[in-house]
Parts: C-alpha cells; sequence; structure tokens
C-alpha cells in the first residue's frame, strides 16, 4: 500500500466519523422495564434479545447508546423517545474518532 | 428505571384484561371511581401542557407551517426550558450543551406538545362511562394500544415529578401512613404502573 494511499484512508475515515452522532437514552426512575424493551423494539426494530439487552444496560450503566448515525436522524430518534416519555440526548460520537 | 414492585405489587388490582390487540378486542375493566381518577389526571395534564403551546391555535403536519409557527411564536430568541418540573421532564432538553438545547426545543418542542395532547387526548376519548350505571365496571376498549402506553406513561410521569418518587419510591410507599392524604396519589402512581405493565403484557 502507498503512503498516499493510506493518507486518503485516513482522511476519508475522519471525515465519516465526523458525520456520525448517537442517540443515547438516560436512566430513570419512573419508565416501566418492559415498557423500555416495548419502545425499543417499536421505534429501532430491534429483537427482544437486544431490546431487553440495551434495557438492562440503562438500567446498570445509567444509559446506552441505542442508535448512531447523521445528527438529523439521531435528531428524529430523539424526538420519537421522548414522545414515548424517555430521556434521551444526542450527541456526536466521541469514541469513533480517529 | 423500574423494577416490578415486588409481591405486594401482585396483590394490587390492575385491571382486568380481556381479548387480544391482535384481534382488535382488547378491553380493561375500570369501575366508575378508576374511571374518575383517569379522566381527572388526563384533563389536569392537557391542561399543563397546553400552557405555551404556540401551536395550539394552528395545527399542521406540514414542516414549513410548524416552523412558520414556532418562529412566529419566537422571533427574537429560542425558546427556554419550561419552568414546570412536569413539563421539563416530559419535554426534556435533546441535548445536553444548553446552546443546541435551545436551538433543538425552538423546532421541536411545539410539535412533541401536540403529539402529547394527541394521545391524551385519545385516551380521553376512550374513558366512557357504561350506560347501564348498574354494572359495576365498565369494559374499556383498548383500540391503539401505543397510544394508551404513552399516555398512562405520560401521567405516570407528572405524577411522580409532582410525589417526587424515586428508585426507592415504593418502600417509602409501603412506610407512609394511612391517614397521609399523599398516600392515595401514590397509590394511583402504582396502580398506572400495573395497569401499563400489564398493557405490554398482553400485547
Amino acid at each position: 500500500m502507498s503512503s498516499q494511499t493510506q493518507v486518503e484512508e485516513t482522511l476519508d475515515l475522519s471525515k465519516f466519523f465526523d458525520n456520525l452522532w448517537v442517540t443515547i437514552v438516560w436512566d430513570d426512575p419512573v419508565n416501566l422495564m418492559n415498557y423500555v424493551t416495548y419502545v425499543f423494539i417499536k421505534l429501532f426494530g430491534f429483537s427482544k434479545e437486544k431490546a431487553h439487552e440495551l434495557m438492562m444496560q440503562v438500567h446498570t450503566d445509567g444509559k446506552a447508546v441505542v442508535s448512531s448515525g447523521t445528527r438529523e436522524e439521531m435528531e428524529r430518534a430523539v424526538q420519537q423517545l421522548h414522545e414515548h416519555g424517555l430521556w434521551a440526548t444526542l450527541q456526536r460520537d466521541d469514541h469513533g474518532r480517529v | 428505571m423500574n423494577m416490578v414492585y415486588g409481591q405486594h405489587y401482585k396483590e394490587m388490582i390492575m385491571g382486568e384484561f380481556k381479548g387480544t390487540a391482535a384481534s382488535g378486542d382488547l378491553s380493561v375493566a375500570l369501575s366508575n371511581d378508576e374511571l374518575h381518577i383517569l379522566i381527572n389526571l388526563v384533563e389536569q395534564l392537557l391542561e399543563l401542557l397546553g400552557e405555551r403551546n404556540f401551536t395550539h391555535h394552528y395545527q399542521s403536519d406540514d414542516p414549513f407551517a410548524q416552523l412558520m409557527a414556532a418562529t412566529l411564536g419566537n422571533i427574537q430568541s429560542p425558546i427556554e426550558q419550561p419552568d414546570d418540573p412536569v413539563l421539563r421532564r416530559l419535554l426534556p432538553n435533546g441535548y445536553a450543551d444548553p446552546e443546541s438545547a435551545a436551538e433543538f426545543r425552538k423546532y421541536t418542542e411545539g410539535s412533541l406538545r401536540t403529539l402529547k395532547q394527541k394521545h391524551l387526548l385519545y385516551l380521553r376519548e376512550q374513558l366512557v362511562f357504561p350506560v347501564d350505571h348498574e354494572l359495576p365496571k365498565a369494559d374499556i376498549l383498548i383500540t391503539d394500544p401505543t397510544q394508551w402506553l404513552i399516555a398512562i406513561n405520560d401521567l405516570r410521569i407528572a405524577l411522580a415529578v409532582r410525589l417526587e418518587i424515586d428508585e426507592d419510591g415504593y418502600k417509602k410507599y409501603e412506610l407512609m401512613s394511612d391517614s397521609d392524604p399523599q398516600k392515595h396519589l401514590h397509590a394511583v402512581y402504582y396502580w398506572l404502573g400495573g395497569i401499563q405493565e400489564n398493557l405490554i403484557s398482553h400485547l
């Protein structure tokens, strides 16, 4: 692999990650566990197992990343989660940075 | 998040469900007292959500009309978070950063309020007293379980904020004196949780 290709790949990756945003769901004392699982399945099309796993992550860690994509997609996801009464925010994905 | 409240929870009346969502005949049996409580809560929350609602007089699905309504309703500055703690929880910030949160709120809060009102109005319309007053309970048809769940959940959130219910809420409720006037409201909160939990298990 030439050094030129190497540079281009790095640039492409950094551009890609700059455009990556995540939706985070935060734990709260009101939402029922089976309701949160239900909402994850309904909004994101997760399997019951995946939805349950994410719900448990919110419950035990206090938060979980439930979706990633463009800023517009994540704003839409946050609006839908708020409609369903879940506490959610979006932010740039810092973990993906190169 | 809330765990199932244990054995005591199961002993509480959580609504008697009949039918299935798939066949479209899912219903819950509610007494007159229960209907009164639920109607009262729904109407109070609708009133609270109606405040500062600039899309109230002009509702439209058209994004441009919504943008116009949001802009005209707020020409000078981005919208601040609501003062009322219930509204702060029902209409939360979309970003941790205050500047982005205010900008996001400017374009989304109006439609979020409208959606929440829509779900509560749907529930309100379903809560009909039985024609035969001799009947101990009315079978309330649940035609749209998701709207039911969202509306019930919003009522629970509103009650939890007002009653300052946290993770240890149920333990505190059990220790409350029967003469405590707030105890009944706590009981309503857990009753609604039971209905919600039970409804999901019927889907």
